[in-house]
This record gives structure tokens, C-alpha cells and sequence, in this order.
């Protein structure tokens, strides 16, 4: 590999990935409560960081040259990053959720929500048709 | 030898599904309006196993634009449940028919065929809570 194609592969996957990190964190701007925030951040994890790695390997094949250790030691840290933030992210919406943080309140439908037992939960003008979903 | 080539086709579904979730996420960034549309759907799965339903999951929320809220497990009568965040979905609808298209791949991958049965509804779901 010459000196051209490896400098323009890394500098694709790295800004790339930083690109898709620095997005995501305007995306939780744009997004109003904890639950989208969480969400909207698995760009970076799922993508960003695994890109930011595979530039580091390519550095790496370049200039230290192939060997197995660090080609295994790639494919396990992008492994590990996407199953590890998408375990880390389901932790942190469950804990937001059982916290009882506040969900943005144009969240429609939302199906956690449900009255608590014990009310009843008609609609007076239409008793026929319990409301769904509320 | 199904299971494999089932597993293969899966994780390029993920990959996929991250990169075209990723540029969503991305590319609403720079349009005027509204950015997202956040609804929590409730999810009635066919996975049995504690395996198929962890890595569901996991599927579920490392796709950009979809993330688990809350797991209700299963009882001799009804299925486990998830609820799942989605951002960028037009309706309840087709937020579901995209969660069953990937349990649809990811029992593909651990059973080895694709489950023939369709994925019972929320409403039969409640109907089944309501009787004895």
C-alpha cells in the first residue's frame, strides 16, 4: 500500500467518524427529552467509533506492516464497541425510564403510559369507546 | 449450514440498518422543521429463549432511531413484551412492520427457518390480558 492511498483512507475513516460523533451531539440538541437523547446518540456509537478504529488499523497496517495480533485486536474492539453501547444504551433508557424521568410530552403513541389500576379511564362523551392508548 | 448463511445475511442486515439509521439521524439535521417524531410502541415478540430476546434487543437499540425502554417478561399466557422508542417512524404501523421484519431475520438466524406464524397484535394482546 503506498504512502497516497493509506493517508486518504484514514483521513476518510477518521474524519468521517468524528464527523458522525460531532453530529450526533447536535443532534441531542435538537431532540427534546432523555429518551430521545439516548437515542439519538447511536450514530457515534454504533458507527463513529467503530470507523475512528478502522482508521487506527489502517495507520497501523501501514505502517508497522500486517500481523495477526492487531488485526484480532481490531475486530474485537469494534465487536466489543457496538455490543457494549448497545447494552450500555439499553441500561440507560431503562434506568431514565424506572427514574421516572419526564417523557417529551408530544411523545405519540405512548404505550408505557397507562393509567395507574383502579381508574376508570372513559371517555364521558363516548362510553362506548374506552380511549386507547392514553 | 442455514443457521450460518441466516447469520451472515443478518449482520449485514445490522450493518446496514446502522449506516442508513446513521445517515437519518444526520441528514434531518440540515432540513427545516420538525426534527423528530418520538413515539414508544409496544412490541409483542415471538422470540421464546432468553437468547433470542437479549439479542433482539440489542438489535433493536444499536439501529440509530430505535431504542429499548422497557422489557416485560413473558407468562404462560402471553408473550414478553418490549417497548421501543422510535424517532424517526411516519406511524405506529410501520414502526412495527420494520421491528417484525428484523425478529422475522434474527429467528431465521437462530432457528434456522423464518417463523411462519405472524406476530400476534398489540390489541389481541390486550384481549387475552382482559380474559381469566
Amino acid at each position: 500500500m503506498n504512502d497516497a492511498v493509506a493517508t486518504t483512507l484514514v483521513g476518510i475513516l477518521g474524519i468521517t467518524g468524528s464527523l458522525l460523533m460531532l453530529f450526533s451531539a447536535i443532534a441531542m440538541f435538537r431532540v427534546r427529552d432523555a429518551l430521545s437523547r439516548i437515542n439519538v446518540f447511536s450514530p457515534a456509537t454504533g458507527l463513529g467509533m467503530p470507523l475512528i478504529v478502522a482508521a487506527a488499523y489502517v495507520y497501523d497496517l501501514h505502517s508497522e506492516g500486517f500481523s495477526w495480533g492487531s488485526l484480532l485486536m481490531a475486530l474485537i474492539a469494534v465487536l466489543c464497541l457496538i455490543i457494549v453501547s448497545s447494552v450500555a444504551s439499553n441500561t440507560l433508557s431503562r434506568a431514565s425510564v424506572l427514574s421516572g424521568q419526564p417523557v417529551y410530552r408530544k411523545t405519540a403513541p405512548n404505550r408505557l403510559a397507562r393509567p395507574p389500576a383502579g381508574i376508570v379511564d372513559d371517555d364521558p362523551d363516548y362510553p362506548d369507546h374506552p380511549r386507547a392508548g392514553a | 449450514m442455514m443457521r450460518f448463511v441466516h447469520g451472515i445475511a443478518y449482520l449485514a442486515y445490522i450493518g446496514w440498518a446502522i449506516v442508513t439509521g446513521s445517515a437519518t439521524i444526520v441528514t434531518r439535521l440540515f432540513r427545516p422543521g420538525q426534527y423528530a417524531q418520538p413515539m414508544i410502541v409496544e412490541v409483542p415478540l415471538r422470540c421464546v429463549t432468553d437468547l433470542e430476546v437479549t439479542m433482539f434487543a440489542s438489535s433493536i437499540t444499536i439501529t440509530p432511531g430505535t431504542l429499548v425502554t422497557a422489557i416485560a417478561a413473558g407468562t404462560s399466557t402471553q408473550p414478553p413484551v418490549l417497548f421501543v422508542h422510535a424517532l424517526f417512524e411516519d406511524s405506529e404501523e410501520s414502526a412495527l412492520e420494520g421491528l417484525y421484519d428484523m425478529e422475522s431475520r434474527l429467528l431465521a438466524m437462530t432457528r434456522g427457518r423464518a417463523p411462519t406464524t405472524a406476530a400476534s397484535t398489540v390489541t389481541e394482546v390486550e384481549h387475552e390480558e382482559g380474559s381469566p
